[in-house]
């Protein structure tokens, strides 16, 4: 499937135009850590590591909930782990929704591409696509790494794929 | 603190109520809660609103266009949310006012209009239920959450599908006796385990129904309930607990810990145990929040949830009959009416008035209302007067 471009193109980010946040979330803009998706563009996940109490924050955080503190460092995460939990949504919310065909008569089939969240490091969850595997052979528990993935239009994600 | 009773009770149809507004669904509800306390709007000092969301009710203030059109201004009233457990917060705040001795009555009302919008649309409103900035950027919906649960716990403790669409052919079967039922038509094990995925594991029969619907309460402090109702019914313990926004931050992924502490609480305020439990009524938004609600309440072990169906120990004559009025699985789930409809169900139980679905001589209920996907649980215990 994702060999087609178009295809999860099509799919994934068919409410493309309404993309915020750098090319990565949908509602969310400004932020204190926006530099997450310029890091992601550049091919790397990173976290927030909080100066004084050494809490590790992914999705990145700006401030500390553990102390309170929002003196924080940028750190790289180390992307394998294993598998929490997974699904594959087949009733897509309207941002998702495949665009009807400009042919009369005709439809294509919608094939939805399952997403997960692995555990790395120290219990850090990180959603994601998987993009290359067959729902019936995904297990939880499995290891998997997690990458940033450039789509053809130039919108950002992350991908899981098994190790 | 005052003690509060539950002294009158009002349900409107749910279902896709394409011939009423949000206002006139509320109308509906307050009036048979009315009839039911012989209790007029004059006498009522106080009012809460429960609506989930200002998208489904084109506007932000519904709680206004509720007041204005059943004439309550210029008392208090004003709105309150928590997701999909709205109603139970309406009702936690009601009970607040009288506790708290700032009123002696007060109307509690829940409503949602759901199916104005589109399918596509309530599925993306609800999607954002979850964490819009980190979660939904991967297409995340509402059973896709409740999905990722299902996997987890299958994975643990080997609970299947067909244990998952056990709890739906009950659920539907009860709602094929609730008149109030969304959904009054029960479904074959079969039908349920062959319909159509709409996120994996979890088809479309293992998912609740988006509804348009109305509940209302009335409560009274115990001066007042006496000279009421001659069957109070009392609210004996309140809980509540909340949980990180994030499925992949949670403690667990087959439990909800927000469940479990409000579980915790109530239980300790209103000196009982599950085992005291005689009838309850839980968020079961999908088969499997229901079986998780089994083990996170105490009715089995961890991990036995899909056993205590297969056994029918929830049904009506089990061990602990759970949903039997439907459930939001077949009586429909309209957001911010769900609480109140649940103890509306309790209410009839413990006064004896459930009809084909009484459960014999309860004495204690229970109401187990969960916000989106876990972040807050509500639990309320009711004793018979």
């Amino acid at each position: 499937m994702w060999a087609d471009p178009d295809r999860c193109h099509s799919f994934i980010f068919s409410g493309g135009d309404r993309m915020e946040f750098k090319n990565f979330s949908l509602f969310i803009n400004q932020t204190k850590v926006n530099r997450f998706t310029d890091d992601l563009a550049g091919g790397r996940i990173m976290s927030t590591l909080c100066k004084k109490c050494e809490k590790q924050y992914y999705p990145p955080q700006a401030d500390c909930s553990s102390c309170m503190g929002s003196d924080m460092e940028w750190k790289e995460i180390k992307t394998e782990g294993k598998l929490l939990t997974f699904t594959k949504i087949h009733v897509p919310p309207e941002h998702f929704a495949v665009r009807q065909p400009l042919m009369p008569f005709s439809s294509i089939q919608f094939e939805p591409c399952p997403i997960g969240i692995i555990e790395v490091e120290k219990k850090l969850p990180i959603m994601g696509w998987i993009p290359k595997m067959d729902i019936k052979k995904i297990k939880v528990g499995m290891k998997m790494k997690a990458s940033p993935f450039t789509l053809p239009d130039g919108k950002i994600t992350i991908v899981l794929e098994p190790v | 603190m005052k003690k509060v009773a539950v002294v009158g009770i009002g349900h409107g149809k749910f279902g896709v109520r394409s011939d009423a507004s949000l206002r006139e669904l509320v109308f509906e509800a307050v009036k048979a809660c009315m009839d039911d306390s012989g209790i007029t709007l004059k006498e009522v000092e106080s009012m809460v609103t429960g609506v989930a969301g200002d998208e489904f009710s084109f506007g932000i203030q519904p709680s206004a266009q509720v007041h204005d059109y059943i004439g309550f201004h210029p008392k208090p009233n004003f709105r309150v949310e928590a997701a999909c457990a709205t109603g139970s917060a309406a009702l936690r705040t009601g009970w607040m006012n009288i506790a708290s001795g700032l009123a002696d009555i007060v109307l509690v009302v829940g409503v949602e209009k759901m199916t104005e919008v589109p399918t596509s649309t309530a599925t993306e409103i609800m999607g954002r239920a979850g964490d819009a900035t980190w979660e939904y950027p991967f297409g995340t919906t509402f059973p896709g959450y409740y999905a990722m649960i299902a996997n987890a716990h299958m994975a643990e403790y080997g609970t299947t599908e067909e244990q998952l669409a056990r709890v739906a052919v009950k659920n539907h079967y009860y709602g094929s006796l609730n008149p109030y039922a969304q959904m009054q038509k029960e479904i074959t094990l079969e039908k349920a385990v062959t319909s159509f995925t709409v996120a994996y594991p979890l088809k479309l029969y293992d998912c609740s129904l988006i509804t348009d619907g109305a509940a209302a309460l009335m409560l009274a402090s115990e001066e007042k309930a006496k000279s009421i109702s001659k069957k109070p019914v009392w609210v004996a313990g309140l809980g509540c607990g909340t949980d990180a926004m994030r499925l992949g931050d949670r403690k667990s992924l087959t439990s909800l810990e927000a469940t479990r502490e409000a579980a915790r609480i109530a239980y300790k305020m209103a000196g009982v145990g599950p085992s005291d439990i005689d009838i309850a009524t839980v968020h079961d938004c999908f088969t499997i929040a229901e079986v998780v609600a089994y083990e996170d309440l105490g009715f089995c072990e961890k991990g036995e949830g899909g056993k205590l169906i297969e056994a029918k120990e929830t049904y009506v004559g089990g061990r602990i009959p759970v949903n039997v009025d439907g459930g939001l699985k077949s009586k429909g789930h309209p957001l911010g009416a769900t609480g109140v409809s649940m103890a509306i169900e309790i209410t009839k139980q413990l006064r004896g008035e459930a009809d084909q679905r009484q459960v014999k001589n309860a004495e204690i209920g229970l109401t187990h209302n969960v916000g989106g996907s876990g972040q807050v649980s509500f639990i309320h215990i009711f004793r018979r007067g």
